[in-house]
């Protein structure tokens, strides 16, 4: 009989461990998925849903969402969504609209920032995403620099105004070029790789100079003269400003240069500025530096958003855990934690201003920031403009050429996704 | 059909059936798929394209600049680490003490993966942090912009390659020359020929099948090079460093097209297979 009993036990621990639903997402190997991942004990205990993170590098994530998506059953139950993709996922019919849940649940939408349920809420009118972080990109500059004296002077003798925080994009590339001939610094720590680094940080440029790479009926835009004007100073600032090898610096390259005190500024994503300002990490700079919204107002918003598989067989519980990590209580903990908010009532609250003050700057940049075409060929587009970038920054091509060039490339992507005729 | 046929065929099956499902489905899927539509976005092979893909890729200025960047850099590459690795299995081959360090020695860069090669080299590199630079400054020369100007770019990225090149080339020659008879060399010797005139008339013709199947080993390796260009250059600076493999996969991830990247690295396949055919006839019918 005792062996019947066990038996009988053991059976019903093992049914019931199968009927515990588990939710599996393939997440980024960043600092914001641990402080997630910290917390999801709160979740598994609420709703008695498990949850695991497969956790790879960035590289490695469109691939293997991409193969899930197409499979008749995904892996993932929820995935967490780069504005890069937020295109193309919906586009390919592979997100779930979140219109029913949100209906359904009564989810609030209005603490979301306008420009993040832009970026990684909305396509084509629908909504396929709920921001979860925000990767803005503004100005970050060095505060000694602009403070001293003696460049100052000389900066009001040569140019009659005063040395202080760029407005415009003139006024940057001006006092850009200035550093570099008069402070022994190269004025911007500057990310010329082809592709995604200068696609990035040549949009701001063309959104600080007031222009743009399509209008809302996708006709494309950026051969106009604000675009002359953007790509003409970039190329200004690349070729005269920049630290020696921007032509072939990426991210981490302008980061190493800004920390060991070699520019003047660089044009980066606001969570650059935690990391320059950590004495540990860059005693060099530590407490002169400072966050800016882009010049002229407008720099490029990013960011991630959760969504949901149309192929996920747990569709009601990853939407469940989606509320859950989206509620009030968890953002102001995700945020005291350092994980960058997406909702103004995380980003003004006072406990979360008390520790990371630069919160202010960071909506102000919010506020402003403008997104790069999101569609299906966002991937490919920063591809193609970024080597027309490319080849105007090295000379190989004049700014009228390559700006012909890329807007054509463009032309021709929209035309691949059905956006004009 | 006798026994012995029979056994024949039942003995060859599986290992037809593996190769078959292994190699020939993979290929034949490739080239229908490379006629097709297919793309990540509508993944269905009709409406059936034709050679589209390809007319479209003799038609792409950055495609034709890709086959000629590649062949160059494949010629650069190839060429020196055959070179340089010729005369380093020569130096191993001649009897001095403490062969075996430099046997070891010799073999690393062969052990390292490709991406950690090019992250070492990306730092030793590196316009303001790289100790190339600094000991070049220190000489009171400039240092290039090795990887961010255009004209040096591809012949940087070539040498990186040919540095973890030399490793395999030099134990492969190495191995060549140990097996070479040793009569004609000797015979050499006694009639008084100097060490030159052993290395070009006699050593270098009998291991010409071995530089043979280096040469081909090495041209159907650097014309799929991709994992350096992904982690130096990205393609860049403007188009100088985009070899066709880098090419090909834009064409696959970034523009999710399936069939047009099918097509492509098929020409890739056709370019390899007519210069190895090309090498095998010059060196193996002649020799």
């Amino acid at each position: 009989m005792k062996v019947w009993r066990w038996f009988l036990a053991a059976t019903l621990v093992l049914g019931l461990a199968q009927a515990q639903v588990v939710l599996r997402a393939l997440m980024e190997d960043v600092p914001e998925t641990h402080i997630i991942q910290k917390l999801l004990p709160d979740f598994e205990k609420k709703t008695g849903i498990k949850v695991e993170f497969e956790i790879v590098q960035y590289g490695a994530m469109h691939d293997k969402l991409v193969s899930q998506l197409l499979a008749p059953e995904s892996a993932y139950d929820f995935l967490e969504v780069d504005f890069l993709w937020a295109g193309e996922f919906p586009a390919a019919g592979w997100l779930e609209p979140l219109e029913p849940y949100i209906q359904r649940s009564g989810f609030d939408l209005s603490p979301y920032l306008p420009s993040m349920l832009d970026l990684v809420g909305y396509y084509n009118g629908r909504l396929y995403m709920i921001p979860m972080y925000n990767y803005a990109m503004g100005l970050i500059y060095r505060t000694d620099l602009l403070k001293d004296p003696e460049l100052k002077a000389r900066y009001r003798e040569r140019f009659g105004r005063e040395l202080t925080v760029p407005t415009t994009l003139e006024e940057y590339v001006q006092i850009s070029l200035f550093m570099k001939q008069s402070a022994g610094v190269a004025g911007a720590a500057m990310q010329g790789q082809r592709g995604d680094p200068n696609f990035m940080e040549f949009s701001n440029y063309l959104f600080g100079a007031g222009g743009d790479y399509a209008d809302a009926r996708w006709n494309v835009t950026l051969d106009s003269p604000e675009g002359k004007k953007a790509l003409s100073l970039y190329v200004k600032n690349i070729r005269e400003a920049a630290q020696k090898g921007a032509l072939n610096a990426n991210l981490d390259d302008t980061y190493r240069v800004m920390c060991q005190g070699g520019a003047w500024s660089m044009i980066t994503y606001w969570w650059m500025l935690p990391q320059l300002d950590d004495p540990e990490k860059c005693p060099k700079v530590a407490g002169k530096v400072k966050l800016a919204v882009m010049p002229g107002g407008h720099g490029v918003n990013g960011g991630w958003g959760w969504a949901i598989p149309k192929n996920s067989t747990h569709k009601e519980e990853a939407w469940k855990f989606i509320q859950w990590v989206e509620s009030p209580e968890i953002v102001k903990k995700r945020a005291l934690m350092g994980h960058a908010p997406t909702r103004r009532d995380a980003l003004t609250d006072p406990d979360v201003l008390a520790k990371y003050p630069y919160y202010a700057e960071v909506l102000n940049i919010l506020e402003g920031a403008k997104k790069v075409p999101i569609f299906a060929y966002t991937a490919e587009m920063e591809d193609v403009v970024g080597r027309e970038i490319s080849l105007a920054a090295t000379g190989q091509k004049s700014v009228d050429q390559a700006l012909k060039d890329a807007a054509q490339g463009l032309y021709r992507l929209f035309k691949k996704a059905g956006l004009v005729k | 059909m006798t026994v012995r046929v029979r056994v024949g065929v039942a003995f060859a099956t599986p290992a037809v059936l593996v190769l078959a499902g292994v190699v020939a489905f993979p290929l034949l899927y490739a080239l229908l798929l490379s006629f097709s539509s297919y793309t990540f976005l509508k993944p269905t092979l009709t409406p059936f394209v034709g050679l589209a893909h390809y007319l479209e890729a003799f038609r792409d200025p950055y495609f034709l600049n890709s086959v000629r960047l590649t062949a160059l850099y494949a010629a650069i590459t190839v060429c020196l680490s055959l070179a340089v690795g010729l005369g380093i299995a020569v130096l191993l081959f001649q009897p001095a003490p403490g062969r075996a360090f430099f046997y070891a020695v010799i073999s690393i860069p062969m052990l390292i993966a490709p991406v950690g090669v090019a992250l070492l080299w990306k730092m030793i590199l590196h316009p303001e942090l790289g100790i190339v630079t600094y000991l070049l400054e220190r000489a009171g020369l400039t240092a290039p912009d090795f990887f961010g100007d255009p004209h040096y770019a591809l012949f940087t990225l070539s040498l990186v390659d040919t540095w973890q090149q030399v490793s395999f080339v030099t134990l492969v020659l190495l191995a060549g020359l140990r097996s070479l008879p040793r009569e004609p060399l000797e015979a050499a010797l006694v009639d008084g020929a100097s060490f030159p005139q052993r290395f070009f008339y006699v050593t270098l013709p009998l291991l010409r099948p071995v530089i043979g199947v280096v040469l081909i080993l090495q041209t159907i390796a650097e014309l799929r090079t991709y994992d350096l260009v992904y982690v130096l250059t990205r393609g860049g600076p403007g188009a100088a460093t985009d070899l066709l493999a880098y090419f090909i996969y834009r064409k696959a991830f970034l523009g999710l097209d399936l069939g047009g990247a099918s097509a492509l690295a098929y020409l890739l396949l056709l370019f390899t297979l007519v210069l190895v055919v090309f090498f095998y006839r010059r060196i193996y019918r002649e020799a």
